[in-house]
């Protein structure tokens, strides 16, 4: 019988996370005017579902496995196997992005997510992909900055970039 | 008659030059993304959200409308060539209009399929035109309590009914409604599940969940999966032009396509996949030709692709005469809507008569654009397809976070869009439909308005929702929905071991 350890994780995940909804929706107050339903109402109502639903997928993880599920090898999906680096460096790009844009700004942490990303999918030209990052990102700010009036950072390139962003 | 003058000052208002541009802008920007694997026209529309921040509500939404069917048609153009269907509703194109390319007929594939969305999606807005004021009509006797039978029926049907397993389109459906309530209860003022994070107060926007699960997410599935497989693209090779037999064959598959195609898009049935299969199917019936099909019919191509258009013009039916979106993408659209403070539904024709008729009269315009810039463009969009896929997809990231980011200039955003790629790459992987997650994050806070005005009218009487004829009788239909294939499938397993 199939038994997916990945699978019962999940199962119990959305379990977990009806149960910590409710533990929230607890804590909710319940005042209700006229209509005799408060602000908890809805949380309770959609707490419940998701344990019900958690409680579901867990019994068709232990009995079976979950019903029309793809294959858990990959290669029967016509797929490669799971390739940690490039997840890594995906998720590497988006950090420090959310690390760099406060202080770097846009262009600067904009271009070192392209570059992880670009690694992530297997290039080996840094230069290459720094270069065309840094174009891309430039672009998309001067863009958004003097067509379209939305903020973005300038960051350590404000000297270069002038009065143009924040 | 009514409809007509309403109509014609709609097209007072498409044809004004700023918006002619707006349309035009839209639907170039809007076939360009469509056109990049692995960005469907959910992710596209999402993703060009920001675009029209600074724009006044007509502008806007007429760009919108451009941006949708550019997606819609730049979606095509990838699966024929490179075979790689970006959405479920691009599937069926996938099986005989790659053949088509392989066998160097991809310019009269693309021909037929860009006639073909022309054709039905123009066929698709003039019945849009005559049937969006009877609806509109019906639904102004629509209390709050039939709303929110309607809006059950819309998440059972997208959740429950579509899919390949009814308990995780549910639990995509709850985690949707989950997000939903967080943030600041409209009605009372509480502050729900935010745990005093500011950017949380305001509420999931509809952008980052559904940039967070179609580009964070599709970007780290396809890096961990697909990112060392090697992948060919069919070469655009003879005459782009359809003979005159292309054309013999294509023109009933439009039709027949068209009239499967809108009503499918415009009841809540998950959109476009059913119906492209359905053409197929058809198509494979009916043809005089039928050992083409596998290797290259055109008709398989030209059917799919017209009832992708029709059923994509169909959705906007229920979205914009009850504010019920019935796909992701129309469930981001409503979000754009919402961020000019308009809500669509019955009232929205009758307070912003001229918005909404400029917006139906740009569908008109839209699809001769459309047409008009993609059979010459036709060579730009295949150069757009070549772009490497490390520099393609670090690209679509740096835009994607880019509409995050710029909400409230704040990395909070930024985090909370790597979590739903985290989520979208699960849901990828294991096969739990995303759609009915942007669908329930935005319909949720809706349902539950109308749910509380409900038991409001009525001084808390739960039965308000089943004494009302038309909210009884839609709760009944998606009771059925629900128990009759239970049912059936039971009756199936005691027949065949009886005990």
């Amino acid at each position: 019988m199939r038994r997916s350890g990945a699978e019962i994780a999940l199962s119990l995940g959305v379990l977990a996370l009806g149960v910590g909804a409710a533990a929230v929706t607890a804590t909710l107050p319940s005042e209700s005017g006229y209509a005799g339903i408060g602000p908890n109402f809805t949380p309770g109502v959609v707490s419940a579902g998701l344990i019900a639903l958690g409680a579901w997928l867990a019994f068709e993880a232990f009995s079976g496995g979950w019903r029309s599920a793809p294959p858990d090898n990959a290669r029967e999906r016509g797929e490669h196997p799971f390739h940690g680096a490039a997840f890594g460096w995906i998720t590497a790009g988006l950090f420090a992005q959310m690390a760099l844009i406060g202080t770097a700004g846009f262009v600067v942490a904009a271009t070192v997510l392209f570059a992880c990303v670009a690694r992530g999918f297997g290039s080996r030209r840094v230069a290459r992909d720094l270069a065309i990052g840094a174009v891309l990102a430039l672009a998309i700010f001067l863009f958004f900055v003097q067509a379209l009036n939305v903020n973005l950072p300038a960051g350590w390139l404000s000297p270069i970039l002038g009065g143009a962003g924040i | 008659m009514e409809t007509l003058s309403a109509l014609a000052s709609g097209f007072g208002v498409a044809l004004q030059p700023m918006n002619l541009m707006w349309g035009l802008i839209g639907v170039t920007c809007g076939t360009l993304v469509g056109v990049l694997p692995g960005v469907g026209p959910a992710l596209t529309v999402a993703m060009l959200l920001p675009l029209t921040v600074k724009l006044d509500p007509t502008g806007a939404l007429i760009m919108f409308a451009g941006i949708y069917y550019g997606a819609m048609f730049g979606g095509s153009t990838t699966t024929i060539l490179l075979n790689t269907p970006g959405e479920s509703a691009s599937i069926a194109t996938a099986l005989e209009g790659n053949k088509m390319a392989k066998a160097g007929r991809g310019g009269p594939a693309l021909a037929t399929s860009a006639i073909g969305s022309f054709i039905a999606g123009s066929i698709a807005t003039i019945l849009l035109t005559l049937l969006a004021p009877l609806v509109v009509d019906f639904a102004l006797k629509f209390g709050p309590a039939e709303f929110f039978a309607l809006m059950v029926f819309a998440f059972v049907t997208v959740a429950a009914v579509l899919g390949s397993s009814t308990v995780r389109g549910l639990t995509s459906l709850f985690l949707g409604l989950l997000l939903g309530l967080v943030g600041i209860d409209g009605q009372t003022g509480a502050s729900r599940f935010a745990f005093g994070v500011p950017e949380l107060l305001d509420g999931i926007d509809v952008v980052v969940l559904a940039v967070g699960l179609f580009a964070v997410g599709e970007a780290l599935y396809v890096a961990a999966y697909q990112s060392r497989l090697s992948e060919t693209m069919e070469k655009l090779r003879g005459s782009i032009w359809m003979s005159l037999e292309d054309w013999r064959r294509s023109w009933p598959a439009w039709l027949r396509a068209t009239v499967i195609g809108f009503p499918f898009g415009t009841i809540p049935a998950g959109g476009t996949e059913i119906p492209t299969f359905l053409s197929y199917a058809t198509e494979k019936k009916l043809t005089k030709h039928p050992e083409e099909f596998g290797r290259g019919a055109i008709e398989g191509v030209a059917g799919p692709e017209a009832a992708n258009n029709a059923a994509a013009t169909g959705v906007l039916v229920p979205l914009l005469t009850l504010g019920i979106p019935t796909s992701a993408t129309a469930a981001i659209l409503l979000g754009a809507f919402q961020n000019y403070g308009l809500q669509p539904g019955p009232l929205l024709f009758q307070t912003q008569s001229s918005l909404v008729w400029g917006l139906i009269a740009s569908l008109y315009v839209g699809n001769i654009i459309l047409l008009i810039l993609n059979l010459p463009l036709i060579g730009i969009w295949v150069k757009v397809l070549q772009i490497p896929k490390d520099l393609l997809y670090a690209g679509i990231l740096v835009f994607a976070t880019l509409g995050a980011y710029s909400l409230h200039q704040s990395w909070v955003d930024l985090f909370t869009l790597y979590v739903f790629g985290l989520l979208g790459f699960a849901m990828r992987r294991w096969d739990i439909p995303v759609g009915p997650a942007v669908i329930g994050l935005i319909l949720g806070p809706l349902a539950e308005t109308q749910f509380r005005r409900a038991l409001s009218i009525s001084q808390g009487d739960v039965s308000v929702f089943f004494t009302h004829p038309i909210s009884a009788t839609f709760l009944a239909i998606t009771a059925a929905l629900v128990i009759v294939p239970f049912i059936v499938r039971h009756a199936k397993r005691l027949r065949r071991k009886p005990a």
